[in-house]
């Protein structure tokens, strides 16, 4: 089957005009409707309906790879595209951004935090990447903890190594008191949702400030415990971005089955007092 | 640097690693008695390779019993054999893949994908039984055997075979394979013992020396310039109109050029750490920047660096694969200058990259036989320039007296890049690419699996699908050489060298003739992971297969267990097609032919 391959930039003007034309086609109907006295509500919450079924079928599409279905990368664009879609017609929609009673105020709450968590999943995903690259090393996520360890038994075999002297004293027990808590423990939930440098940037200044209190062949093993500080802060700001672009696919699937659930109830009461 | 701290050590020779250790002098001394090596004159090698040196360590004595298969056809293979005793027949037909033991990629339909997803196996490599080994059957696929101390393949049937195909029978002192051995062409034929049969396995290095001997070089040249050059020029786009006689007189002229190591994979690992200048200094000079073209350069197999002088060094400005020419531009603006005009010489360096080998054709033979039967619309722009008038006049002219001609022309012959060599690229960054390219010896893939990380969110989708499509197994991993914002990752690339594919003793691993995907045939593998050591890229991985229950399979008179070549197939029997390039939801992932460096600028150019 022959495929057309658009441009990337060609692609996404074409999705967004699609888009905005459909919008503009359903606001328009939905509009007629009112004027006539028919049920905008009816034909909107269908749309909407049929949207979050068809919204869901990326996923099963993800799930059948040996089907001839088209690409995913296809089926993620118009799934781009349709969310943005299901966003506009949820504002045709709803009397309100949150609706009234326990039901539609959750279902409202659930589809809100759906697309944000969408919008946010298609701005990780466009920005990252690149970030990514950026950062040195390419570890594969399934690999951090080996890696982890790997530094971390790099670093302890460095500072274990070195002789007893006195001033050799110093840079064991700053490894001992610092380092290797930082080294042997993964970062924690806070630090990779909000990573920063201040950590890093402690220890490689304390480690700095220790230079004069060490012998003056020292200053390699310095650099070499600067040099895994500075890898280690790198595997832990690739983790954090890895993490986030795979938890944030996990809690839009999860929230999106329960979006699905709270719309068939929805719509099944809907249905029940229309007449 | 002080003489007493140096360490002694034994300097490398050229035959540290002999073809065969248990060949003994007794064996070299029966060997000097039959031919072609007892017409040989033993002072025309050098005192560094004697002729008894080369038949000791670069020769092995393979005894072949009725029935069993030499050589097959399509298979890469680095020795070419000599019948010593007994016969055997070339089969001058194809067989069936199946008569090989090779089972081609059926297509299978979509409830069949899905019954095969759905039952997954539990266990890591799981084959079933009719995988692990070949079923013997009255006339179907072949039986694995020992002889001596080696496997071998035997034909079923071998008599019916013999009837319904046609067949040349070659006996004592005459040589086959050498085409294949000598410019890593595949096999063009399978060749299977008639009766019990002595032959003498040449490896390609021990072949080039024996050229010392102007008989057995004759013989050779003689033997190539009448059945395979014509051929192979016939292949070129850019000669398909020249009639017979001027083939004859281009065939009788073109000089065959080799160089550089055609085992290049062996130094792969150390060469692609030099620095890109160090790299191309160390790599022999097939023409000169700036020199007078002489000839026009055909690559026959192997791979090009074009390079020009750049400061105190040289920048790759293209890469060249077989069927690319070198010095066309040159030669034809020579031809076609103003009288007054000075020469062109050459504009670039070509350099071989591993190995290269390459037609030569001067420049003489070229304008006079050649020349008048290149149509003017496939001259480079750079000539065009030269006379469009007189060009607009002639295509005209051409265009509406032989649409019809052409037609069929274009039918028979395939319509490849008569220019593929490609503009001269100037920029820094894609400088950069070409370099890193052929450093890594990228350009050998023609399917290769890139990622462009500035898309890819490393959500291992592609590993996922890969993994779901082959019962749990992926065929590879996400890592691999990385330059500026494109992964090059490990997974087998079904390159245009397939050095995989020396030495396989059962041909377990072949090349798809449809395709072009090299696919390994679980039944004849033999686990001697030949393959997985050969290939530079690190992308077959040997495995110990398991039954649906999880219980290994043994090796009945060793209880070794058995295991299994296991890479990229391409998921050549899916409905789907490649399933990592589908499954990737961010269009970060493409597989690409890397042969040629313009596919990968136009899907460049697409994203940027």
């Amino acid at each position: 089957m022959a495929t057309i391959r658009l441009p990337l930039k060609t692609r996404r003007w074409v999705g967004l005009t699609v888009t905005v034309f459909a919008v503009t086609v359903i606001a328009a109907i939905t509009s007629t409707l009112s004027d006539r006295l028919g049920s905008p509500s009816l034909f909107t919450g269908w749309t909407l309906f049929s949207c979050l079924i068809l919204l869901m079928l990326l996923g099963v599409r993800r799930r059948l790879p040996f089907w001839p279905l088209g690409s995913v990368s296809t089926w993620t664009q118009v799934h781009l595209h349709l969310g943005l879609f299901t966003a506009a017609v949820y504002l045709l929609h709803a009397p309100a951004i949150i609706g009234g009673g326990k039901l539609e105020s959750t279902l409202s709450i659930v589809f809100l935090l759906v697309t944000v968590s969408g919008f946010y999943g298609w701005f990780i995903s466009r920005t990252f990447p690149a970030q990514l690259t950026a950062v040195p090393g390419e570890p594969r996520f399934d690999r951090m903890n080996w890696h982890r360890s790997q530094l971390a038994s790099t670093a302890s075999e460095l500072a274990n190594g070195l002789p007893d002297t006195s001033g050799d004293q110093v840079l064991k027990s700053f490894y001992h008191e610092s380092l290797a808590a930082f080294f042997s423990q993964a970062p924690s939930l806070g630090w990779v949702l909000a990573p920063g440098r201040t950590r890093c940037d402690r220890l490689l200044g304390d480690l700095k400030s220790m230079e004069r209190y060490l012998p003056a062949d020292r200053r390699e093993t310095v650099e070499q415990l600067a040099a895994l500080i500075r890898r280690r802060h790198d595997l832990d700001r690739q983790f954090s971005m890895q993490w986030k672009l795979r938890s944030w696919v996990v809690i839009h699937s999860c929230l999106s089955l329960a979006l699905l659930l709270a719309a068939v109830v929805h719509v099944a009461i809907a249905l029940r007092f229309s007449h | 640097m002080e003489r007493a701290q140096a360490i002694r050590v034994q300097r490398p020779s050229r035959w540290d690693q002999p073809l065969d250790a248990s060949m003994s002098d007794a064996d070299v001394a029966w060997l000097r008695t039959r031919g072609p090596f007892n017409t040989m004159n033993a002072s025309s090698f050098p005192s560094a390779t004697p002729l008894e040196g080369i038949l000791r360590y670069d020769c092995r004595l393979h005894r072949a019993e009725p029935g069993e298969v030499i050589v097959r056809e399509g298979d890469y293979g680095s020795s070419a054999y000599l019948v010593v005793s007994g016969s055997v027949r070339v089969l001058v037909d194809s067989l069936m893949p199946e008569q090989l033991g090779r089972q081609p990629p059926v297509p299978i339909g979509w409830l069949q994908a899905a019954r095969r997803y759905l039952r997954r196996s539990r266990h890591a490599e799981t084959r079933s039984p009719d995988q692990v080994r070949v079923q013997t059957s009255a006339s179907g696929p072949p039986v694995i055997r020992k002889v001596d101390d080696r496997q071998a393949v035997f034909l079923q049937d071998f008599d019916a075979i013999l009837l319904s195909h046609e067949t040349v029978c070659l006996g004592p002192g005459e040589l086959f394979g050498e085409v294949a051995a000598m410019y890593r062409a595949p096999r063009s034929a399978t060749v299977i013992a008639e009766t019990e049969a002595m032959l003498v396995e040449i490896r390609w290095q021990g072949l080039r020396i024996l050229r010392r001997d102007r008989r057995f070089s004759e013989t050779l040249d003689d033997h190539y310039r009448r059945h395979w050059l014509p051929i192979h020029l016939r292949e070129v786009p850019l000669l398909r109109f020249l009639p017979e006689e001027n083939l004859r007189r281009v065939v009788e002229s073109t000089e065959l050029r080799s160089f550089g190591r055609m085992a290049w994979n062996i130094d792969y690992q150390k060469q692609r750490t030099l620095p890109a200048a160090k790299q191309i200094e160390t790599e022999p000079v097939v023409a000169h920047e700036g020199h007078l073209p002489t000839e026009l350069l055909i690559l026959r197999s192997g791979f090009g660096r074009v390079s020009v002088q750049h400061g105190a060094s040289h920048r790759t400005t293209a890469y060249l694969g077989k069927g690319h020419f070198f010095g066309l531009d040159e030669i034809l603006f020579n031809a076609f200058r103003a009288p007054a005009a000075p020469a062109r010489p050459y504009q670039s360096s070509l350099r071989a990259v591993g190995f290269l080998d390459a037609l030569a054709i001067p420049v003489e033979s070229f304008a006079e036989d050649v020349l008048p039967w290149i149509r003017k619309e496939e001259l480079p722009s750079s000539v065009q320039a030269l006379f469009p008038q007189a060009i607009e006049r002639r295509s005209n002219r051409r265009r509406r007296r032989s649409a019809k001609r052409d037609a069929h022309a274009d039918r028979t012959v395939q319509p490849s890049p008569v220019w593929p060599t490609g503009e001269a690229e100037s920029t820094n960054e894609s400088t950069a690419l070409l370099e890193f390219i052929v450093q890594q010896r990228l350009n050998n893939g023609r399917d290769a699996m890139v990622i462009d990380l500035h898309r890819c969110t490393r959500c291992d989708d592609c590993v996922t699908a890969c993994s779901g499509v082959h019962d749990g197994n992926p065929r590879f991993v996400r890592q691999g050489p990385i330059h500026d914002r494109l992964q090059f990752v490990q997974a087998c690339m079904h390159c245009t060298d397939p050095v995989c594919m020396i030495g396989c003793p059962t041909g377990a691993i072949a090349r798809d003739p449809d395709t072009g995907t090299v696919l390994i045939h679980d039944p004849i593998c033999i686990g001697c992971g030949l393959c997985a050591a050969a290939c530079p890229y690190d992308t077959i991985r040997m495995a110990e297969v398991v039954d649906g229950k999880g219980r290994p399979y043994v090796d009945e008179s060793a209880t070794a267990p058995i295991r299994k070549a296991t890479k990229c197939d391409q998921c050549a029997s899916l409905p789907s097609g490649s399933a990592c390039v589908a499954a990737c939801p961010h269009e970060a992932l493409v597989r690409i032919d890397l042969s040629e460096p313009e596919p990968l600028k136009q899907w460049l150019q697409k994203r940027s």
